[in-house]
């Protein structure tokens, strides 16, 4: 049986998805066939953790929800993810349940499958000084909005650079 | 001066993002035009329309802690036109999200400023907007209410021969009031955005909200998914349950 309790998420290529998929932990590899998210919230209100496009994102939730551990391998783009990932990130709130509660201070979603581990960014390309910045609170907030006990920042200037193996 | 305004949210009708973008527009003069983004068939029509604008406002809703992810390719594409064109833009962002603090607005904002550092146009800042959810949900409600108090004026009409009734036209008066004072944030800084537009200005960034303490917009955030989802039916299949991949 697969590990899943960590998921990796990358945007490289396929020879890279091949490398990581020697390592433990359920690797998506966020090719971009697949629609963005629609804001209809029926991963909440109708078939909860479960998207309404049937696309191969359609229980990416149920993938990400399961695993404690997350790392995602992501170009830049103006100190967020790159947009095939962050559609992966936006089509996977059925993590969350539509109720809400406080976490640190301020209002956030009930998580479906309890607290999280840790949350590891590896961004690779051109990030300048407001980018890198922008990249910590990023992380930070995805940080208390999913749930993770601790997060990892890691930037590279490409993917060349990163050991896989150590991942 | 040409405003162009970006509805940036995936709905078709009815968004919240829409609504804020008209909302400032009402307070905007000279030329505007509102469009939708909502896919890569819209590329081409909205850079085309940018060509002779002297301003662009974002309006988008919050996705996971930043922009959402249909937008990001149009930022790229945005960003390679306008170092070959030079357009010399002013940009300014609404930003909208589900939580009642808008401050967690603040990472998109960030993006959106990153966007324009790299694209050589004029950020000009934005409004963050805390449960602006609330206040679509509002304005559609109050016009349901209109049209409703419009009936009961007929109808107490022809069977009373009164008319106006006004302790109907004092109640709809009364919804109005709720809704205004809820919204006066929200109104009262898009005021302040249009007015920095119409100023050539730049706004800053800055946060607003649904006038309601938290854990009273948290109870009706919750009470509002638990009528979807009884009307949906996710309540009823496993709405909490830890579900496993099929």
């Amino acid at each position: 049986m697969a590990d899943v309790s960590r998921i990796i998420i990358h945007d490289v290529d396929e020879a890279f998805h091949e490398q990581l998929k020697t390592l433990s932990g359920n690797v998506v590899w966020a090719d971009g066939k697949y629609a963005p998210c629609q804001g209809c919230f029926e991963c909440w209100t109708k078939n909860p953790a479960t998207c309404s496009m049937k696309d191969s994102l359609h229980e990416m939730c149920r993938v990400a929800g399961q695993a404690d551990d997350i790392v995602i391998i992501t170009a830049n783009c103006y100190g967020g993810y790159s947009a095939p990932v962050k559609n992966i990130l936006d089509r996977s709130i059925g993590t969350s349940t539509p109720m809400s509660t406080y976490r640190a201070g301020e209002m956030h979603h009930t998580l479906r499958y309890g607290k999280k581990g840790m949350i590891k960014v590896i961004v690779y390309g051109d990030i300048n000084d407001n980018e890198k910045a922008t990249w910590e609170l990023m992380i930070e907030r995805n940080r208390i909005n999913h749930g993770y006990q601790s997060k990892e920042l890691v930037f590279v200037n490409s993917v060349s650079d990163l050991e896989v193996s150590k991942l | 001066m040409k405003t162009v305004f970006l509805d940036c949210s995936p709905k078709t009708k009815l968004s919240a993002s829409g609504f804020v973008a008209s909302m400032t527009g009402v307070f905007v003069s000279g030329n505007k035009k509102k469009m939708k983004l909502r896919t890569k068939a819209d590329h081409e029509a909205v850079l085309k329309e940018l060509e002779d604008a002297d301003t662009v406002v974002f309006s988008m809703p919050l996705y996971v802690d930043g922009v959402p992810s249909h937008v990001l390719p149009f930022l790229q594409e945005m960003e390679k036109w306008c170092r070959d064109n030079d357009p010399g833009l002013r940009v300014y962002v609404i930003a909208n999200n589900g939580f009642i603090e808008g401050r967690q607005n603040e990472p998109l904002m960030q993006v959106m400023e990153n966007f324009c550092i790299r694209s050589g146009i004029e950020w000009c800042g934005g409004l963050g907007i805390g449960g602006g959810v609330m206040m679509n949900v509002m304005r559609i409600m109050i016009m349901v209410f209109l049209g409703l108090t419009v009936l009961k004026l007929a109808i107490s009409g022809i069977n009373t021969g009164v008319f106006p009734e006004m302790d109907y036209i004092y109640g709809f008066l009364e919804d109005l009031a709720v809704v205004l004072l809820l919204g006066c944030g929200i109104i009262t800084f898009v005021i302040w955005l249009a007015s920095c537009i119409n100023r050539k200005k730049a706004y800053g960034k800055h946060y607003t909200r649904i006038m309601l303490p938290s854990f009273v917009f948290i109870i009706f955030a919750d009470i509002f998914f638990t009528i979807i989802s009884i009307l949906k039916g996710g309540i009823f299949r496993g709405w909490f349950s830890r579900k496993k991949p099929g």
